[in-house]
């Protein structure tokens, strides 16, 4: 359909980004063509976003190159990117409530009259002519916080479309659309390549991004997998779900086996949103509960009904036979639930605070007893826990701050042991920490599920959710679409649960 | 890299911690500020000249200490001065019965005339339950609107400085020598009671911060409110008793101030709590909440005091010294933030 010239308009080259030692990007190779449609799929995780933000200049790569119509840049910055003619359409949102439609478009390009003013007239010209090219019927005089989702959505693609673009990003641009909504989107997205504007595509949907790339590549723990032409819809879903999981079985890790007991862990018709769907599930004794699904499906809005943190809808939550009321994380730490958020640093740790104080935080509530307390005499209580999580510290007295993420994450899980629970709901266990630090975190998870705790483990990390989960729920837009019993747990019955690529939905 | 080496490195890193610390800086540049003016003017290190600057410091040192206690668990009080204010003129109308005209010079016969009306034990009790009610009400509006402590308290700042004016009826009010026993009381002749009390006082706070289950939580609170929440901290009754505890506090520091000064005037109040602020953030205290230390206020109103004795001593004039004293704590907040920079 479109005649490609040779000449990509953007080659990224060998490009290696690292956080922390962590990988990101591993060797990434891309190239996008003038005009063409090119969809980037992977896991969470795969390194979609970090290749767009090395892309638009918000990271630069540690080596590697970029080349944009064939001029060659070690890294791009955002300023350099935005000259070149390469804007992107994020996820979150990023325009401004209060003000209309067309007020949010021409935001840092407004348009003056003669005497140096706004002039409200021609940018209301400039949107109205933007919505007309794409089909669109919002009123621009609007403010945007009275507008839908969907059409916050087009006003964040009419402004990037108002910089007259040669390269646009769209990051998700469908994820909270139903189908008819997303349409449309997927429609203004043919229009704008058609005018010659090479577009970079992410998706989940992998139905949407057959309808519409040119071409596909596969991203899979930052390094391209392979590139499928699909010029005429001819790409094959199967394939592609199979290059988004196939690992090799070293990645793997390799837990001891134990006994599981009686269910003592039941969610009886949770609802965690208005008119959300009742969920249901149980975890037995010692048992390992996976929780996949994408993000955004509703798994960290679980976790935090159970403790408390958000407000239950509905729904009745037992522990070791006894229902338990619960109104706040004070109750549930009373019922001996324990929860390792996912964002160390927002909802995990007092950064400024000593190792003792955070290992003792949640103790404050539980284990330490009377008026008075001496932090310092607490040392020798928390020691036993740095020994068994083998945190590396200077002295108990260290500012949690300059620690290691690895060390930090080990911080967080401490002072839930140090607390003493029966369930432990852990999200995101261990993201972004380095692949040593994670295989002690295994160790430590499943020698607490052979003492018999109960463990809840949200993940996004799939040789993680495949090799230490007993059973897995597979979640996607708030419900609970599959549990997977241990034999058919597999990296492709997982991604197509979460992704809604079976026949039968 | 050499053992040798790496365990130099180690110590020097060491040493740079220990600077960076504001407490151990502050009480260098103390330190080094006294020597200087001991040199410059013998009379500096006399006895009496410490003791009158620390009798100088006693209300605003309490009333830091109630605002350290409110920063380090992320909140901040700006109605503290007029707070005290209102419990000193409640007191002071209990005392006199509103007698308005013996502000100072009062004689032995005036102090006799005060026992017809309300006896001062009542008047201390009511203004100190004033105080701390007013403490109490700031801290349930602030936790249970969770709208921002700064522009709520500034509102009730007003509130409570409009009650002082009403109370007060905008006129000089006599604590009718009531408290002269106290402003005169030294223990073994040489410290006075009021110094006493003072002290008192910021040691209840560091014991109340450093040594209790409160103060743990209040500091994880200002560390880090969502992991306060997460772990079982019920954020809004500790963020009440926190204002509630300063409230007290104010209470404590309008009774020095009635010692010291014998009268009382609903403006009286103006300025003490940005001075308290001042001296929470010299110390080392910073807006975030969760770091800093008593000790470290303690040294900051010290330091804030010592710098406006030494330049009463060095007779700069006063308008200067209204400068100085500003560009010190411009400053001191800079140097506290180099850490931050640096980190960026």
């Amino acid at each position: 359909m479109n005649g490609f010239s040779n000449n990509p308009v953007v080659r990224m080259e060998k490009i290696v980004k690292t956080f922390y030692g962590v990988p990101a990007l591993n060797n990434m190779t891309l190239d996008l063509y003038e005009g063409e449609v090119h969809c980037l799929v992977g896991e969470n995780g795969a390194g979609k976003s970090t290749l767009m933000k090395v892309l638009s200049g918000a990271y630069s790569p540690d080596s590697g190159y970029i080349e944009v119509y064939g001029k060659r840049y070690t890294h791009m910055t955002a300023e350099l990117s935005y000259k070149l003619g390469i804007n992107i359409v994020y996820q979150e949102n990023l325009l401004v409530p209060e003000m209309s439609v067309f007020e949010n478009v021409c935001i840092g390009q407004e348009i003056s009259s003669k005497c140096g003013f706004v002039s409200f007239s021609q940018e209301q010209k400039k949107t109205k002519d933007l919505c007309e090219y794409l089909g669109l019927h919002l009123d621009i005089k609007k403010t945007v916080d009275k507008l839908s989702v969907a059409e916050q959505q087009y006003v964040k693609i009419i402004k990037a479309l108002s910089t007259n673009p040669k390269i646009l990003i769209m990051d998700e641009p469908t994820s909270m659309f139903n189908v008819e909504d997303a349409k449309l989107v997927l429609d203004m997205v043919k229009r704008i390549a058609k005018s010659g504007v090479s577009i970079i595509y992410i998706s989940h949907f992998l139905k949407e991004v057959i309808q519409i790339a040119d071409r596909i590549t596969v991203i899979r723990d930052g390094a391209p997998i392979r590139t499928y032409n699909n010029s005429n819809q001819e790409a094959n879903i199967d394939k592609i779900v199979n290059d988004m999981v196939g690992r090799p079985v070293s990645v793997f890790y390799k837990r001891e086996e134990h006994e599981i007991g009686e269910v003592v862990f039941e969610v009886k018709d949770l609802v965690v949103e208005h008119n959300g769907r009742p969920i249901n599930f149980n975890i037995r004794k010692g048992e390992i509960m996976g929780f996949a699904g994408m993000v955004g499906s509703g798994r960290t809005e679980i976790a935090n009904t159970i403790v408390g943190a958000r407000k239950k809808y509905d729904g009745k939550i037992f522990l070791n036979g006894k229902e338990l009321n619960i109104n706040g994380p004070s109750d549930s730490i009373k019922h001996r639930i324990g929860y390792i958020t996912e964002d160390r640093q927002r909802s995990g740790l007092m950064l400024e605070a000593t190792v003792v104080d955070n290992l003792t935080v949640v103790g404050l509530q539980t284990k330490i007893k009377g008026f008075f307390v001496n932090i310092k005499k607490l040392i020798p209580t928390v020691s036993n826990i740095i020994k068994t999580l083998n945190i590396k510290i200077s002295s108990p007295l260290q500012l949690v701050k300059n620690l290691s993420g690895g060390n930090q994450q080990k911080v967080v899980l401490g002072k839930w042991l140090f607390t003493e629970c029966d369930l432990y709901i852990f999200d995101e266990p261990t993201r972004g920490i380095d692949v040593n630090a994670k295989s002690e975190f295994y160790k430590i998870i499943s020698d607490l599920a052979a003492q018999g705790k109960v463990i809840m483990m949200i993940s996004s990390d799939m040789p993680e959710l495949i090799s230490m989960s007993d059973r897995v729920i597979v979640l996607r837009k708030g419900r609970i679409v599959k549990t997977l019993e241990r034999s058919e747990i597999s990296e492709n019955s997982i991604i197509r649960y979460a992704l809604e690529v079976n026949k039968d939905e | 890299m050499s053992s040798e080496k790496i365990s130099s490195l180690k110590s020097n890193k060491n040493i740079t911690i220990f600077l960076r610390d504001q407490r151990v800086l502050l009480g260098l540049i103390i330190i080094v500020i006294v020597i200087i003016t001991s040199i410059l003017n013998k009379n500096f290190l006399n006895p009496q000249n410490v003791m009158s600057l620390l009798q100088q410091i006693a209300v605003a040192g309490i009333l830091t200490m109630s605002m350290a206690m409110l920063m380090l668990s992320g909140g901040i009080d700006l109605s503290i001065g007029n707070i005290m204010i209102m419990s000193g003129c409640v007191m002071s109308v209990l005392i006199s019965g509103g007698q308005t005209t013996l502000a100072s010079g009062a004689t032995a016969n005036d102090i006799n005339a005060v026992q017809g009306y309300t006896s001062v034990p009542t008047a201390i009790i009511i203004g100190m339950l004033v105080a701390t009610a007013a403490g109490a009400l700031n801290g349930l509006i602030v936790a249970k609107s969770k709208c921002i402590p700064l522009i709520i308290t500034l509102g009730m700042s007003s509130v409570y400085y409009g009650t002082a004016l009403i109370i007060t009826g905008g006129k000089f009010h006599s604590f009718m020598l009531a408290f002269e026993g106290l402003r005169v009381a030294k223990i073994a002749n040489v410290i006075p009671v009021m110094l006493i009390v003072f002290f008192a006082m910021v040691i209840i706070a560091f014991i109340l911060i450093n040594r209790t289950k409160f103060g743990r939580r209040i500091m994880a609170i200002g560390g880090n409110e969502e992991v306060a929440f997460l772990s079982g901290i019920k954020v809004d009754r500790y963020k009440i008793i926190t204002y509630t505890i300063s409230g007290f506090y104010c209470g404590i520091g309008a009774i020095i101030y009635a010692a010291r000064l014998n009268s009382i005037t609903a403006g009286g109040g103006a300025g003490y709590e940005l001075n308290a602020l001042t001296a929470c953030v010299v110390g080392g205290i910073t807006f975030a909440g969760g770091t800093g230390s008593i000790i470290g206020a303690f040294l900051g109103v010290f330091f804030m005091g010592l710098i406006n004795n030494v330049m009463n001593i060095l007779s700069i004039n006063s308008y200067y010294q209204t400068m100085i004293s500003g560009l010190i704590v411009v400053i001191a907040v800079i140097l506290s933030n180099l850490n931050q920079l640096r980190r960026r």
